[in-house]
């Protein structure tokens, strides 16, 4: 089951024009995505990590076209036909938004405040010219597999908390039983005690409905929690591609390393940080020259800025974008601890 | 005994919010200690009251009523003062706000003027506590700006807020919170806007400060793991409450309250098993409005009892460490 593709990814790349002056001249691209492939197969869930400006979040908005691609393909495999969402026509579109749905991050914004929650979640319906009765049935069937009443259906946003309204939102994009859902940055809005609840709500609706998830988030301890395969991205380039074991046991690229590293552990007897990186990610108006991270990578090398590493095949799915990835040893034992050994608790 | 030199003392604390809809009660009832040199964790969800408790102690909240004692230890004085008795606009609380009671926010993208440059910012707050000339006032703000590593600190001095990244500015609010060398740092969700990577660092520098200057430091936040990372002591707060207080390590590995122990469980750690259902607390936490009488927890509790309909008690577990809650006292 976990070998059917179902969205391919090939070459995506968006590039967005910076205007200045009078004349509106385009004196430069942001390469908010370049050159991005990857497979979701049926039933899996696909996390995308990497800090602000990597090109996440654009990611997932071409793949619903809710931002417009320059280059690359999106073939989307459906029940009856193969789709590229890139060239997609409108009607075709319509087509693809009943296979694939969005939940956005921040459930304070993504719900109209002067809509009711049953109209709301009735709205993907609507468009795709379902009958207002039978619209509104649908809307009732849903709103329990979500975890909230039939009750809710009258009320309006601000009547709910953080978790319900992130509930309406997962509702409005099941409604349409797409198999395929985007989510992007889901509970990162969410209260820590509210959060898990989401979390095993997801989890859920993955097995009862078979959905295939690609899941956005810079929290790495949840994507790894619900990942099959994960996807890192820095400056807009996929930099290391492989499953949830290869990329956290056996990753192969420092900047995963060095994201992992950072990732602050919920202990109190373990307080070392072996690896915290310095400076930060530059400009993507004018990312360096060769690879985008020579400038914080503790192994940079002069090849590194002067030629751009392609994303390599390291066998068994795992594709790592780096020079050096056979040699570099990155185990934890070669960083010096440099978080300072803590004075013990009084 | 130098090791244990209480430098703020907050009794009974109770902030309460006048509102059309009836009073807030944000913080009720808070008592903590903070110590020379330690950090104090304060963790919570939203609405638990850890920033308003945090803004209390600097006396930010004019609004609000406040009573019980914020007791502050002046450097050399054995008299405490008690901040709750200032007049909140009045000299005396100005003298110690960015002075000795320090405090950085959690958005530094508001909380920076974008009309004025980041020097001109670091310098103002400078010159409002120390009898510096304008030249001194600049050495010290490039020599802070140095300490929390902004490279090229003099061409930086001229920026203006917009043209600096998130960490950045946020390394401006620790400049310019540090620039008076104070006694007491309050950060606020210092790190919650910034990326992972920026986060490490930010959180190192604020405890390779905390040790160089021999500072206290309260951190609000609601992630376990900041804590778990940073604090020497910790208080769980829910609704305005305490929940449990406890030394961080004793915390973490003999939680007593019920809430602490259904936050912990319900937190990713580096060995739960992969897509397994995680443990969570049902419910979502009350509009403080329409908060629970007795324990506030009571109505998202694994454990509530009949008796949870009273205020609960304060149970002392070890010398320090207290969780207020009926589960441990018999009938």
């Amino acid at each position: 089951m976990l070998d059917t593709p179902i969205l391919q990814v090939e070459n995506l790349s968006k590039f967005f024009p910076v205007q200045r002056g009078l004349l509106r001249r385009t004196v430069g691209h942001v390469k908010a995505v370049n050159d991005v492939s990857f497979t979701v197969n049926k039933g899996e869930c696909v996390g995308l990590v990497g800090e602000s400006g990597c090109g996440k979040t654009t990611v997932a908005r071409c793949l619903l076209r809710l931002v417009e691609p320059d280059q690359g393909r999106i073939l989307l495999h459906g029940e009856q036909q193969t789709f590229d969402i890139a060239s997609a026509s409108r009607k075709e579109m319509l087509d693809v938004r009943r296979q694939m749905q969005i939940i956005f991050q921040d459930p304070f914004s993504s719900l109209d405040p002067r809509w009711r929650v049953t109209d709301v979640v009735a709205e993907p319906l609507i468009a795709q010219k379902v009958g207002r009765s039978e619209a509104a049935r649908r809307v009732l069937d849903i709103l329990p597999t979500v975890g909230l009443g039939a009750h809710f259906a009258d009320r309006f946003p601000h009547e709910l908390s953080g978790g319900e309204r992130q509930r309406v939102s997962i509702a409005r994009a099941l409604v349409v039983s797409p198999p395929l859902v985007v989510a992007d940055e889901p509970v990162s809005a969410l209260d820590v005690s509210v959060r898990s609840q989401i979390i095993n709500l997801l989890l859920d609706l993955q097995s009862q409905m078979n959905l295939t998830y690609v899941f956005i988030a810079h929290d790495l301890s949840i994507v790894k929690h619900i990942s099959h395969r994960i996807a890192v991205m820095y400056l807009g380039r996929l930099v290391e591609l492989g499953t949830t074991q290869q990329v956290f046991e056996e990753c192969k690229h420092p900047y995963t390393k060095a994201l992992l590293a950072s990732v602050l552990i919920p202990d109190p007897t373990h307080r070392e940080q072996s690896f915290v990186l310095e400076g930060e990610v530059p400009s993507p108006l004018n990312p360096p020259s060769g690879c985008h991270f020579s400038t914080r990578c503790p192994f940079a090398q002069e090849q590194c800025s002067a030629e751009e590493p392609d994303l390599r095949d390291m066998g068994g799915g795992h594709w790592v974008r780096c020079h050096f990835a056979e040699e570099l040893d990155l185990s934890e034992e070669i960083f010096a601890p440099q978080f300072d050994t803590l004075p013990a608790s009084p | 005994m130098p090791d244990s030199q209480p430098i703020l003392e907050v009794l009974d604390l109770h902030v309460h919010f006048k509102m059309l809809a009836g009073v807030v009660r944000a913080v009720d009832g808070v008592d903590f200690t903070v110590e020379r040199g330690r950090c104090l964790g304060i963790v919570g969800e939203s609405g638990c009251g850890k920033s308003v408790t945090a803004r209390s102690i600097l006396r930010l909240l004019p609004s609000s009523e406040t009573t019980g004692q914020i007791l502050y230890h002046p450097n050399g004085s054995d008299q405490p003062i008690d901040l709750v008795s200032l007049d909140a606009k009045g000299d005396a609380i100005r003298a110690i706000r960015g002075k000795d009671i320090a405090m950085i926010f959690q958005e530094p993208m508001t909380s920076l003027t974008p009309v004025y440059t980041i020097g001109e910012q670091i310098m103002e707050s400078i010159r409002q506590h120390q009898d510096l000339s304008e030249e001194e006032a600049r050495d010290l703000a490039i020599s802070m700006l140095n300490k929390v590593g902004i490279p090229d600190a003099e061409r930086r001095l001229g920026d203006y807020p917009h043209q600096m990244s998130g960490g950045m500015r946020q390394r401006v609010m620790i400049a310019i919170a540090l620039c008076c060398e104070p006694r007491v740092l309050i950060a606020d969700e210092p790190t919650t806007a910034l990326d992972v990577t920026i986060q490490a660092q930010i959180l190192r520098l604020i405890r390779s400060l905390q040790q160089d200057l021999d500072m206290s430091v309260i951190m609000i936040t609601h992630d376990l793991a900041v804590i778990a990372q940073l604090a020497d002591f910790v208080i769980v707060m829910y609704l305005g409450q305490m929940a449990e207080k406890a030394p961080v390590v004793e915390l973490f590995q003999d939680p007593k309250h019920p809430y602490t122990q259904a936050l912990l469980r319900s937190i990713v750690r580096p060995d739960t098993p992969p897509r397994e259902q995680l443990h969570s607390i049902s419910g979502s936490v009350p509009d403080p409005r329409n908060a629970p009488s007795g324990c506030r927890f009571r109505n998202r509790c694994p454990s509530v009892h009949d008796r949870c309909v009273e205020d609960p008690p304060v149970v002392e577990f070890g010398p320090q460490h207290t969780a207020t809650c009926w589960l441990y006292v018999d009938d």
